[in-house]
């Protein structure tokens, strides 16, 4: 739609009728509401876009602030702390190898998360209703239809993988085909659609790789950097001694924040994508109410996720993890809590 | 200087027009590919239909006359044709299969048996599916439409012959509530 407001922000007075009609055909009537997806997929590549580049900017500069510190360390007549040739140096190195880890979890994510998730692609005689459901939502999108996959729990969960719109995948557990209706089954799917259309699956993997390397850059960096500090300690009285301790007091509290900053930006984006799908899913079936319900069964359920993997949380419908992460700060969580997204789809329209 | 401005303009100006032009013959044939989803989807229900009617005939003795209009609806909505003929033609086969699903509740041996039951399931699918492709052809001619009204994309469209996208409209008979008599 013109709008632009995102899927939760003011929307046509057409879809007010529609939201509360649980029958597709019925709901059909009101053909102009948006399935504008291309526009909410366009917006999130932007916004992800800027929250990879910080992360970038992240790594880069930790880089350069360990390249700064090692040249300080040999003791260069002329340094210049804001223009350290080993740091520019070490900056586009980290830029060159965040670009080359991308390319290759583009190329290979979706084997990789499917295996790693324990799924199991499934025909169309052995989940007739699964494989029907998965068609209407691909219909729907007006996309072609991804691959099935089951996997063999009794935990309720779901999750889409794919990399390119060609080669995607939606996997639902076994015991979400027993409990849910199918209704709700087709809002889950809706949901999983979501992701492939607004190409989530894709950025939140490319962002975790980020985050992956980030993490062991700083790992690194606080080893040396504890050896390096001991060791120029003896040799306190070069030339670029002052700059050096600055250098390497800035560099252990970069190490320290930089993974911590790259992981909340993760998650962030990991929230809103999941608000983002959750709409997606509302106006693909025109059935909110199916999708709450859903996710009422989900939140119910109390069966652990057994093949679950921090690696993919982020790609399943509510979190694997949720468990053990109830306590933890609502920052570091990749979903929002359940009454929250409840709480959206109902007031929705 | 000025003629560089001109020249930027020009340059502009041609640069959006192919670009827009694109856009259209695009969108027109997303209306098209949309409208041939919606086909196939009939088709299918169109050979779905006698296959479950034969099955069902059975079971349901006392309901030849449900079963009558639902092959009568069936034939005449496979002979219409464009946007709004075929609209109502349908909304009647949708009208007549509602119907026929709402009785086959009252037949347990006939929900019972296994090929009904793949067959029950197909058909709900087929259902959904026309209605998804339906409301994806009709938000195809919703874009399609802004882009041919709208200023000054409606320049560009004079270029070429780009006609108003039909919607597919469903009557009324098939938006009123389902009315359903309890003994």
């Amino acid at each position: 739609m013109t709008g632009g407001q995102g899927p939760w922000g003011p929307t046509e007075p057409e879809s007010e009728a529609t939201v509360i009609v649980p029958r597709p055909a019925a709901a059909a009537t009101a053909g102009l509401v948006s399935t504008d997806f291309v526009g909410a997929a366009a917006r999130n590549r932007r916004a992800t876009w800027g929250l990879i580049g910080i992360m970038i900017a992240i790594g880069a500069l930790l880089g350069y602030l360990l390249g700064a510190f090692v040249e300080s360390g040999n003791g260069a007549p002329n340094f210049n702390p804001f223009a350290s040739a080993t740091g520019f140096g070490f900056a586009i190195f980290m830029i060159v190898v965040s670009g080359i880890w991308t390319l290759i979890v583009l190329r290979f994510g979706d084997r990789i998360v499917l295996g790693l998730s324990g799924a199991r692609e499934v025909s169309a005689e052995e989940a007739p209703v699964l494989h029907n459901v998965v068609e209407e939502m691909a219909i729907a999108a007006g996309v072609p239809k991804p691959r099935v996959a089951i996997m063999d729990t009794d935990a309720l969960n779901a999750f889409a993988a794919g990399m390119s719109p060609d080669h995607v995948a939606i996997a639902v557990t076994r015991g979400l085909l027993a409990s849910l209706n199918r209704e709700e089954l087709q809002a889950v799917v809706g949901h999983e659609m979501g992701h492939l259309l607004n190409l989530d699956v894709r950025y939140g993997t490319a962002v975790g790789v980020y985050v992956g390397l980030i993490a062991l850059l700083a790992d690194a960096i606080l080893r040396v950097a504890s050896w390096g500090g001991g060791r120029s300690s003896r040799s306190s009285n070069g030339k670029g001694g002052g700059a050096q301790v600055l250098l390497g007091i800035l560099l252990v509290i970069a190490a320290i924040l930089a993974p911590i900053a790259a992981r909340l930006v993760q998650m962030a984006i990991s929230r809103q994508r999941e608000f983002l799908a959750d709409a997606t899913s509302a106006r693909l079936t025109r059935n909110p109410l199916a999708l709450i319900s859903a996710l009422e069964k989900l939140g119910a359920s109390t069966v652990p996720m057994a093949n679950a993997n921090r690696a993919t949380q982020h790609l399943f419908i509510v979190n694997p993890f949720r468990d053990f992460s109830a306590k933890a700060s609502a920052l570091m969580a990749t979903h929002p809590p359940l009454a929250e997204r409840i709480e959206r789809l109902r007031n929705l329209r | 200087m000025f003629g560089w401005i001109v020249l930027g303009l020009v340059v502009a100006v041609v640069a959006y027009t192919v670009v827009t032009y694109n856009g259209l013959v695009a969108g027109k044939n997303q209306v098209a590919n949309g409208w041939k989803q919606i086909d196939v989807q009939l088709k299918r229900r169109y050979d779905l239909i006698p296959n479950l009617v034969q099955v069902a005939k059975d079971y349901m003795g006392y309901e030849q006359e449900t079963l009558q209009q639902v092959i009568a609806a069936r034939n005449s909505a496979m002979n219409a044709s464009g946007p709004a003929a075929a609209g109502v033609a349908e909304a009647a086969v949708s009208g007549a299969l509602g119907k026929f699903m709402a009785l086959a509740e009252s037949y347990p041996e006939l929900k019972a048996n296994e090929n009904v039951r793949s067959l029950m399931e197909e058909l709900t699918s087929t259902e959904n599916k026309i209605a998804f492709a339906r409301q994806h052809y009709n938000d195809s001619v919703m874009a399609q439409n802004n882009r041919l009204e709208q200023f000054p994309s409606n320049l560009v469209a004079r270029l070429g012959s780009f006609p108003v996208a039909e919607y597919f409209n469903v009557p009324e008979a098939e938006t009123a509530p389902v009315k359903v008599a309890l003994r």
